[in-house]
């Protein structure tokens, strides 16, 4: 039995205002219910953008939905007036931010700061919400949760921060939790903990997750599908073996070769040649056409269709695909 | 807290004595003579000589100066030149009008300012921000004086609503004594608006862009929580460190606004001083002020740890 997706995007578009291209292009993805998908790329492809949108919170103006539909529960999240986003955000879909240091209240105490978003969700009394954010410190294992109510962000770690954060946004058991980099700001020991923390609070409670990372480590890690975005556009998406095991577009197999490996051979890290366009001048064909090795004047013109690349769920824009025959024929 | 507080006003008594030292020397440095002012047409040699014998001024300075500190430390500044009452009764006839005008003045600055600010950030860009900085900046560039003389040509000469001028101590009738106050308090009032609004607009600013407010709104708080639980209480920082700060400059007196409203507040104690070289009245204000100035500043210090958790535990 096939139960409906829990997220299904659409055709997801975004843009600055003025400008001519939109900065995240025609993007899909569906995500089931207790599922990862991690959304892979470089700064400055439209990964948070995306996450952003998704929650109703991008600064509009200047950036704006120009298209697209994100069906969660039935809603369509990119319509949804401002009141019903608001009862959905912090109860149904909870966020983390990758910047542990500055995305809590610096004068508000820690305990209010969870038991504030039970509270906005629940008719939990405050004493209750109190006792509900207790347990949540208990659950991303702060240690000492009970004097740690009461005191301010200053006094915690980043990593403690962060678990904070996940406190929050886990509060009310959303349905969707959206983790934009939320390692990315951490000690490299520590992103293991938080990760694993993760992992097991997801695998508790059920909730699907969106992870947004530029870490291919932590794709590998915490995964169930990948989605590898390049300048505002999904090049690729498909199951997390076969993006690993079997990287279809130019652009993954790219961040593929660059990730250095502890038995690698070579020396120095490979790169992939050149910038991504930037913002305000997207080009018109594939986005990735000036740095691919394998592009012609079709891939500078035409934006690329998406094509089933071996197995159903795994699938890749780019006119070149399957690559193998043209590595074959060249 | 008190522990902090103890220690700033310890470190501020070698400041007033520096102040005190320096108003002294003022005073000596300036041109005139009070005693010429003193003795007025009436020149004749032995009348000013007399004069300088009955007020210690052929005493060396030094000698002056210890004689006024140490009686200004048991609460004597002294005798007025001109009206031959103690400088401290003087004073404590005019503080307290001084200090209703301020703290009137600051509430009117403090509500018309601090909603416009929030206002204008909150709505940045759009005609309702435009409006309130329109206003902000002629609220700045308006005179006191010539605001002060239109609002009693407007309100008293033509609509009768309120007293053009003169004083109801707030003891004898607190409802006269607010109302002959509240002109003079509103246009004193709308010049610190302006400044207030102004800086809480661009505190504002600066914490509607943080990423804790953008958390406040991932949890779904509406945004009247989002502005004044979250954005508002960190933007507060900063403008309760100017409040405090306008009032000390407040309680120096706001000279034309008390002339125009004949008013008989600091300002004006302080004007006709200087004019008839009062030395003992200067002297005393001047010390008033700089003590009043001083603890506006710990106030202002202690409100910041009171309002900034990250400072209190230092």
């Amino acid at each position: 039995m096939t139960e409906a997706p829990l997220l299904d995007v659409a055709g997801l578009s975004i843009r600055i205002d003025g400008t001519a291209r939109d900065l995240v292009s025609d993007l899909s993805f569906t995500l089931n219910k207790g599922e990862t998908l991690c959304i892979v790329g470089e700064s400055g492809c439209g990964k948070s953008l995306t996450a952003l949108a998704l929650m109703g919170l991008l600064a509009t103006p200047p950036l704006r939905v120009t298209g697209g539909t994100a069906r969660f529960r039935g809603d369509d999240l990119l319509t949804l007036p401002p009141a019903q986003m608001r009862k959905l955000r912090g109860d149904r879909i909870g966020m983390i931010f990758q910047e542990p240091m500055t995305s809590l209240n610096p004068a508000l105490k820690i305990g209010d700061q969870i038991a504030e978003a039970v509270r906005r969700h629940t008719e939990l009394s405050e004493a209750d919400a109190r006792a509900h954010a207790l347990e949540m410190l208990r659950r991303v294992r702060i240690p000492a949760p009970e004097t740690r109510l009461d005191v301010y962000p200053h006094n915690l770690s980043g990593g403690m921060r962060q678990r904070v954060m996940i406190a929050i946004a886990l509060a009310n058991t959303p349905d969707l939790v959206l983790a934009d980099e939320p390692t990315t700001a951490l000690d490299v020991t520590i992103q293991a903990q938080v990760l694993e923390l993760m992992r097991n609070l997801q695998r508790d409670t059920g909730t699907a997750m969106i992870l947004i990372t530029h870490d291919l480590g932590v794709v590998a890690e915490m995964a169930d599908h990948v989605a590898v975005m390049y300048a505002g556009q999904m090049v690729e998406t498909g199951p997390v073996a076969a993006i690993f095991d079997d990287p279809q577009h130019p652009y993954t197999i790219g961040l593929m070769s660059s990730m250095p490996g502890l038995d690698g051979g070579s020396d120095r890290l490979v790169t992939i040649p050149g910038v991504v366009p930037p913002a305000r001048d997207m080009p018109g064909g594939c986005r990735f056409a000036a740095r691919c090795p394998f592009a012609d004047a079709q891939c500078a013109q035409v934006p690329p269709t998406t094509s089933a690349a071996g197995n159903t769920s795994h699938r890749v824009a780019c006119w070149k695909a399957p690559l193998e025959q043209q590595e074959d024929a060249a | 807290m008190l522990r902090f507080i103890g220690h700033r006003l310890l470190i501020a008594i070698p400041t007033i004595l520096l102040i005190s030292v320096f108003v002294f020397l003022l005073q000596k440095l300036l041109p005139g003579d009070p005693v010429l002012a003193l003795a007025g047409e009436d020149r004749n040699p032995e009348m000013l000589a007399f004069l300088r014998e009955k007020y210690h001024l052929n005493d060396p300075i030094y000698v002056q100066y210890f004689n006024w500190i140490w009686n200004a430390l048991q609460g004597d500044l002294g005798i007025s030149l001109r009206t031959n009452q103690p400088v401290t009764t003087l004073i404590a006839q005019k503080l307290p009008v001084t200090i209703q005008l301020a703290v009137m003045a600051l509430f009117f600055a403090v509500i018309i300012g601090i909603p416009a600010g929030i206002l204008s950030a909150y709505k940045k860009g759009t005609w309702i921000d435009w409006v309130a900085n329109i206003v902000a900046l002629s609220g700045l560039s308006i005179p006191n004086f010539w605001l002060g003389i239109m609002m009693i040509l407007l309100v008293s000469v033509n609509l009768g609503w309120l007293p053009a001028s003169g004083y109801q101590p707030f003891t004898d009738d607190p409802l006269q004594s607010l109302k002959t106050m509240m002109m003079p308090a509103f246009v004193l009032g709308t010049g610190l608006a302006a400044t207030l609004m102004r800086h809480t607009r661009s505190a504002m600013l600066g914490v509607l862009q943080s990423d804790y407010v953008r958390t406040a709104r991932a949890k779904g708080l509406g945004e009247r929580s989002v502005v004044v639980k979250h954005a508002l209480r960190n933007a507060l920082v900063p403008v309760v460190t100017v409040v405090t700060l306008l009032f000390g400059e407040l309680l120096a007196g706001a000279v034309l606004t008390e002339q125009i409203f004949t008013i008989p507040g600091f300002g004006k104690l302080v004007v006709d001083a200087v004019f008839n070289r009062d030395y003992a009245v200067v002297q005393g204000i001047v010390l008033c002020t700089a003590i009043a100035f001083i603890l506006m500043n710990i106030l202002s210090d202690a409100l910041y740890r009171v309002l900034n958790p990250k400072m209190s535990d230092q």
